[in-house]
């Protein structure tokens, strides 16, 4: 018994530590790629891109089930994007709130005759198509809902016209350049690049109109400031870590361009997935590398979607077990691919430590503290030694929130008042010492659900939609312009 | 796990000394930062109205020769936006100022981002006088720099580049075709001769690029060239899928049944559906038959092409579509999409139907 504690007690020790490092390496990756990007910043070529006739046109994909809270200002931005060629497709699955109402009243929807340019399989019933009367390169489907945002987004698919298409999440703003700058890739190296993503950050607490972002903002509750911090940690470098090694896993749903015909090739969105965006990227990884094609999916650090993210600690709790059952449901489909060399770093890197550190590491946090508390409480471990531990733990784990805040002041800065600065510095110390027991306590339940094939349930999260500012015309400066 | 291990100790202290000193680092950054962005404003409001001056002749650019650094941002990002004269004077500005041939000199630099941020300014001054050294960047060892030196020469103006941008694009350090159509693209019309002979023996991501901006240029003359890649059934793939777009924007009646007979008989699709955009664009009636033909195809993106190609052919296709329409079978409902779609397109989706 008493070595059994001891040896949890270490392993606990070894893969905290493990973690941590492996996240600081990739973090500091991502930061030096940030970093880098930034001597480059005024000659990326943005307006030549713009200006370009080779720029390939691009569908916005948008999923929308009761989206009343924001639904227009998301449209706002989506069709305010200064790209030379666009259109939206938007999907009402199944709303049952005015979220259809408001988009017909603003947009003066017309029924039209649907016009599929894809097949894919779409479980719910498409009930109409319409189109905007105002000009706008607006298309709205309506369908019945079958609780999946997969289903939505290949009733989309199946309309989208353009070479390139772009998901967004309908509690989402879009930066006025955020399709220019992630679409850069597709224009500078058409033949390789697949998919792209970009960085998402929380819009909670921000100051917003009409789908523009007037002024970035820490929202004033904790189970928020968490979030950003995190979104920061891993959207900003990690993820940017990632790409550089060549092995991203994920694109966020809530901002993502990829190839159509590539995806249309993969056959669209898993239906039966939780975490679908995932899901692509590491299928259409999986079938290039098999067929030997060339292909790149990159990582845009400077493009930013603000996104809606959790108010709640029960809505974050239902958020994260079905993000942890969908990466079960992800690493258990492509298994093969786990330490498989044929697959490059994704197989050798990005799933191995999604397996050990994502998917089983809330086992080994939860169990090995338990086990720490039990030797603490039977006497086995001195509790100088239990705190000196813990107290590497949480400085490892804070010097990575203050790497990425510094990364951020140091770069781009999006974050103007100092007091939100001070206030996300606190919240790196303050995160260790519930958030992460919290998370891994979601991610565990995630992992059960998984583990024991539970049906998947996406439940939509209640918004609250955007802060309003109706500023006066001289702030109507976008951020990032 | 029953006394304090030692290396703990100092590396929590190590650590939490790391985090302390990374706080307080942020906190001074945004300190400097703030009072750096209030200073840069405050100087560019005071330095613009100079270059204005400059620019109108109440001033010389030796007299602006010492000004702060700021000056160079301030011209730098006017310069892509002057041709003629005024570039002419913001030119002489930066040289009395020293700033092209500091740039010159950080060709050879060792961060790749000096060379690239030096290529770029160096190109945007619109200089020939550059492009030997800009060639030669196009096999840099970083791609950023070779990205960089490709945007240069296009902004630079010197036709003699056009053959090494073409080479770029296959080369052991290729420069991915995208950045290398832009440059061409701004080098103009004087470009077209080079790329017609690389239409017909260039390397195949050379022949697709060339056959792509010759359609952009709407070159009359390059048309034989490209109906001849469309209907060469051994060219690869990307040659001729470029050659048919080619051939649409540049709307060559001439090239409709080449086009007409690769929608009908070709077994790939994209290239299928290719044509079949081609022939919409030209909106030869006499196509009327291969699209209507076209919409029988089993892969839906042809059939799709071929009705929005004939709601585009006023009005034979449109008649076509009706009865199609109202006909049973796999083509009526895209028939009918495509003639509401036309009876309701709005400005802007039309320009994105690229």
């Amino acid at each position: 018994m008493r070595d059994t504690l001891v040896v949890a007690g270490w392993v606990l020790t070894a893969h905290v530590a493990l973690f941590h490092l492996i996240t600081l390496l990739l973090v500091l990756a991502g930061a030096r790629r940030v970093w880098r990007n930034r001597h480059w910043r005024g000659v990326e070529g943005h307006d030549e891109t713009f200006a370009s006739p080779l720029t390939p046109a691009v569908s916005i994909l948008v999923p929308a089930h009761d989206e009343e809270a924001g639904i227009l200002d998301t449209l706002s931005a989506a069709l305010g994007q200064k790209y030379p060629a666009l259109e939206v497709v938007l999907v009402d699955d199944g709303s049952t709130d005015r979220t259809f109402e408001l988009v017909a009243e603003r947009y003066a929807l017309r029924q039209v005759t649907p016009r599929p340019t894809a097949d894919l399989p779409v479980d719910g019933e498409i009930l109409s198509v319409h189109r905007a009367t105002t000009g706008d390169p607006l298309l709205v489907i309506r369908k019945t809902s079958v609780g999946r945002r997969s289903d939505a987004l290949n009733a989309a698919l199946n309309h989208a016209r353009h070479p390139l298409v772009c998901m967004v999440d309908a509690d989402s703003l879009l930066e006025t350049e955020a399709l220019l700058q992630v679409s850069r890739p597709f224009v500078e190296d058409p033949d390789d690049v697949v998919a792209a993503g970009g960085v998402i950050r929380a819009a909670n607490g921000a100051l917003t109109d009409r789908g523009t972002m007037l002024e970035p903002r820490l929202s004033r509750r904790w189970v928020v400031r968490v979030q950003v911090l995190e979104y920061l940690r891993s959207f900003l470098l990690g993820r940017t870590g990632w790409a550089d090694a060549q092995a991203l896993l994920i694109i966020s749903g809530a901002f993502g361009l990829f190839r159509r015909d590539v995806v249309l090739e993969v056959g669209g969105m898993d239906p039966l997935s939780l975490a679908e965006d995932a899901e692509l990227v590491v299928t259409i990884q999986e079938h290039l590398r098999r067929n030997r094609r060339p292909h790149r999916v990159v990582f845009v650090p400077q493009t930013v979607c603000w996104t809606e993210v959790p108010e709640s600690w029960q809505v974050l709790g239902r958020q994260r077990k079905r993000w942890s059952h969908g990466l079960g449901q992800l690493l258990w489909k492509h298994r093969r691919m786990i330490g498989n060399p044929r697959y490059g770093p994704i197989g050798l890197l990005a799933l191995p430590f999604f397996l050990l550190f994502e998917l089983l590491g809330p086992v080994v946090e939860l169990v090995g503290v338990a086990a720490v508390l039990s030797s603490l409480a039977l006497g086995l471990v001195p509790p100088a030694v239990a705190g000196a531990v813990l107290a590497l733990a949480i400085a490892l784990g804070v010097l990575l929130s203050a790497t990425a805040i510094a990364v951020e002041e140091l770069t781009y800065h999006r974050y103007g008042r100092g007091r939100d600065l001070l206030a996300l510095m606190g919240t790196a110390v303050v995160e260790h010492l519930w958030f992460r027991w919290a998370h891994s306590w979601y991610r565990l339940c995630g992992l059960v659900a998984a583990l024991t094939r539970r049906t998947p349930v996406w439940t939509a999260m209640p918004r609250v939609g955007f802060s309003v500012d109706r500023a006066p015309a001289e702030r109507l400066v976008p951020v990032g312009s | 796990m029953t006394a304090v291990p030692g290396p703990v100790l100092l590396t929590s202290t190590a650590v939490t000394g790391l985090v302390v000193l990374l706080l307080l680092s942020v906190g001074g950054a945004h300190l400097a930062r703030r009072r750096r962005e209030l200073r840069d404003v405050a100087r560019r409001a005071e330095l613009t109205p100079l270059v204005y001056t400059l620019l109108d002749g109440e001033q010389t650019a030796s007299s602006l020769a010492d000004a702060p650094a700021v000056l160079d941002d301030v011209v730098l990002h006017l310069l892509p936006q002057l041709r003629g004269n005024d570039r002419q004077v913001l030119r002489d500005l930066l040289l009395a100022r020293g700033v092209i041939d500091r740039a010159a000199e950080q060709l050879s630099a060792r961060a790749p981002w000096r060379r690239g941020r030096a290529a770029m300014l160096l190109g945007a001054t619109g200089s020939t006088r550059y492009t030997p050294d800009l060639v030669t960047l196009l096999e840099d060892r970083s791609s950023d720099v070779r990205s960089a030196a490709t945007r240069a020469l296009g902004k630079a103006g010197d036709v003699a580049a056009v053959p090494y941008l073409l080479a770029s694009v296959s080369s052991a350090r290729p420069v991915p075709s995208g950045i290398v159509g832009m440059a061409l693209l701004d080098l103009g019309t004087a470009a077209i001769p080079t790329l017609r002979t690389a239409l017909e023996s260039g390397a195949a991501p050379a022949r697709a690029l060339s056959a792509g901006l010759l359609g952009l240029h709407g070159d009359l003359p390059a048309v034989a060239a490209l109906t001849a890649a469309v209907d060469d059934a051994v060219a690869p793939t990307e040659v001729r899928l470029a050659a048919a777009a080619a051939l649409g924007r540049i709307g060559a009646p001439q090239a409709a049944d080449v086009l007409a007979r690769v929608t009908v008989l070709a077994t790939d699709a994209a290239l299928r559906t290719t044509a079949a955009e081609a022939l919409g664009r030209i909106g030869d009636p006499d196509s009327v038959p291969a699209l209507a033909a076209g919409m029988t195809a089993a892969d839906l993106r042809v059939r799709t092409a071929c009705a929005d190609a004939l709601a585009s052919i006023v009005p034979e296709g449109r008649e076509r579509l009706r009865l199609l329409g109202a006909s049973a079978g796999p083509a009526a409902p895209v028939a009918r999409a495509a003639l509401d779609a036309v009876s309701l397109d709005s400005p802007r989706s039309l320009a994105g139907a690229r």
